[in-house]
């Protein structure tokens, strides 16, 4: 497993443009920019250890990302992945629910991974989808949805 | 390249604008801005296969004309491309969703005593044939021309000249005979537009990275045409690269498709003339630059020269470098409201040019952008093709992420570009999410 201390390294390292804002043992909080295509967004990129004490929460079970600026926006009217592609929902502000990088049944990210090498290049795609799909309504990148609706919900 | 396709490329990521011309043409760095003008213009030009038929259409019309009972037999003495056929910059006609407006020059063997409506009348009956022939009914006369019209939309105007003096290579005069005009107002033009022609590909060379990496996307985009049409043609890839395209014959396509698009509802306007803005493209045009910067600098200098006659309070007068008595203006503008209007036009499209190369704006309103500045298919095409070739890249893991986050696709188009090392390509993921419960 990772440390805290190993993925604000790793962090500095390949991201420069993300700043942390928060750390302790157990958790970060970083804020960036990220391009995708070629219109830089502002994200924050959170990180917990599996035994941070809110550990029950999202971030202790895989690093969350958000959008901050610009917003995302909603197309409700869209054929494809109305009305935001690829994300878990959450209220009550829809814009800023975090992305869906991966799919927890393949095992695709663990606490072995460093975000910087998986978490904000996934993420990066992400946006570059996003703004295809934004232009298209056509959702590029592929990807499944779970069953639930709601962001704690991630069976399949 | 070590562990996460960590790129270092000047100007990919946020940076002015100068910074993000300067980057290798059409390669998968390149600007966004700078790819979808390439993808527009392949979607308005005339495509390599349709090259091919136009120039099997226009030789064999040349055939008809010289056939035995044709009333110009023995008569042409040379058939030749002009206009935007001869600099290879040919788009889709102003008025047809699929047409193509080629021109050529039937130079005749000719006294130079014969009216101008004898000379047109006399083309049109060489062409037109007998009943039951070839072209019969499928022909017009016009004020300067004959076309010749085909059911896919293609049509060729074929202007009659007669040389002027045998010492001077293709020196001639072309002749105006509007039908309804009486025949005190009909004329000849003198005009050499093989000299032009020349004079123009000599100042545009193509750079030859430029050249290829267009050819390359315009054989690609012409392979799916082909596909759907099957009296089309193949024609084979190295005639697409040979002699390839300048960043000033793509730019000046780009310009002319404006155009068109802005006098679409303009009813009873005439057109700024595409050979004056080919001749100022040539005097502007510059080795190396990029589609955006040579539409930059084209449409710039255009307004220039009109702002010029403007503040002169007269009309723009452009002539061919190449035969001075040659006025390529001498039908637009027809006053100064014509000329104005395309100033501001130019305004315009440059205002949308610098918005569509900054990296300020989301792909869809450079969308958006692309569709006032071109129209809507072209640039929504383009569009799709874009989003689709990153989501590709991104789905199949064969795309390297810059320093800055830009998605950068094709591993193999972008390796030689990588000069700094990092961690590999991020791994392939698989997005997920939850359903929408509204």
């Amino acid at each position: 497993m990772k440390s805290v201390r190993q993925q604000i390294g790793a962090m500095a390292r390949r991201w420069p443009t993300f700043e942390v804002a928060e750390q302790s043992t157990t958790h970060a909080l970083w804020f960036g920019g990220l391009i995708g295509v070629e219109r830089s967004h502002r994200l924050s990129l959170e990180f917990a250890l599996p035994d941070h004490r809110d550990g029950k929460g999202m971030s202790a079970r895989f690093p969350v990302v958000r959008v901050l600026s610009p917003r995302l926006i909603l197309k409700p009217n869209t054929a494809e992945e109305a009305p935001l592609p690829h994300v878990y929902f959450e209220e009550p502000d829809t814009t800023l629910s975090p992305l869906c990088l991966f799919d927890p049944s393949k095992s695709e990210w663990s606490h072995d991974d460093l975000v910087a090498h998986t978490t904000v290049p996934w993420a990066a795609d992400w946006l570059a989808c996003y703004e295809g799909w934004l232009a298209t309504g056509r959702w590029h990148g592929g990807g499944r949805h779970g069953r639930g609706a709601h962001k704690d919900t991630m069976e399949e | 390249m070590v562990n996460d396709g960590t790129l270092d490329i000047p100007g990919t990521g946020a940076g002015d604008m100068n910074n993000l011309w300067s980057n290798p043409p059409l390669g998968p760095t390149a600007p966004v801005g700078e790819i979808l003008l390439a993808g527009t213009a392949i979607r308005i030009e005339l495509p390599p296969s349709l090259h091919q038929l136009a120039v099997d259409r226009y030789e064999a019309i040349r055939k008809h004309i010289e056939r035995a009972d044709s009333p110009l037999h023995d008569r042409v003495r040379i058939f030749y491309p002009q206009g935007s056929m001869a600099i290879r910059a040919t788009i889709k006609a102003r008025k047809r969703v699929d047409g193509f407006d080629i021109d050529i020059i039937a130079e005749l063997i000719l006294p130079l005593s014969l009216t101008p409506a004898e000379v047109l009348d006399l083309l049109f009956a060489a062409i037109n044939g007998p009943p039951g022939s070839r072209y019969h009914g499928m022909v017009e006369r016009q004020t300067r021309c004959v076309t010749v019209y085909y059911a896919d939309g293609m049509h060729l105007d074929v202007t009659p000249t007669v040389l002027i003096d045998e010492r001077a290579p293709r020196l001639s005069c072309l002749f105006h005979a509007k039908a309804e005009e009486p025949p005190a107002s009909h004329k000849r033009v003198l005009m050499n537009s093989f000299a032009f022609c020349d004079w123009f590909n000599e100042l545009t060379p193509a750079n030859v990275s430029f050249a290829m990496a267009y050819a390359e996307r315009a054989a690609a985009f012409d392979r799916i045409a082909i596909l759907a049409d099957a009296e089309v043609k193949p024609v084979p890839a190295h005639s697409t690269i040979e002699g390839g395209k300048s960043t000033t014959v793509v730019a000046l396509q780009l310009l002319k498709r404006n155009r068109n698009l802005r006098h679409e509802k303009r009813k009873g306007m005439r057109l700024p003339p595409s050979v004056m803005m080919a001749k100022i493209a040539a005097e502007t045009s510059v080795p190396g630059a990029s589609i955006a910067g040579a539409l930059e600098s084209i449409a710039g200098a255009i307004q220039s020269t009109l702002e010029a006659a403007e503040r002169e309070e007269r009309l723009v007068d452009v002539r061919n470098p190449r035969c001075q008595d040659e006025r390529f203006t001498d039908r637009w503008p027809e006053n100064r409201q014509a000329q104005r209007l395309y100033i501001e036009d130019l305004k315009l499209l440059r205002q949308q040019l610098a918005a569509l190369m900054s990296d300020s704006l989301m792909l869809d309103q450079k969308r958006d952008l692309l569709v006032a500045m071109f129209g809507e298919g072209p640039a929504q095409s383009t569009v799709d093709e874009y989003a689709a070739t990153i989501g590709r890249s991104i789905q199949s893991g064969n795309r390297l992420v810059s320093p800055l986050g830009r998605i950068v696709p094709s591993v193999a188009a972008a390796a030689p570009f990588v000069v700094k090392s990092g961690p590999a390509q991020p791994r392939p993921h698989t997005f997920f999410g939850t359903r929408w419960k509204g």
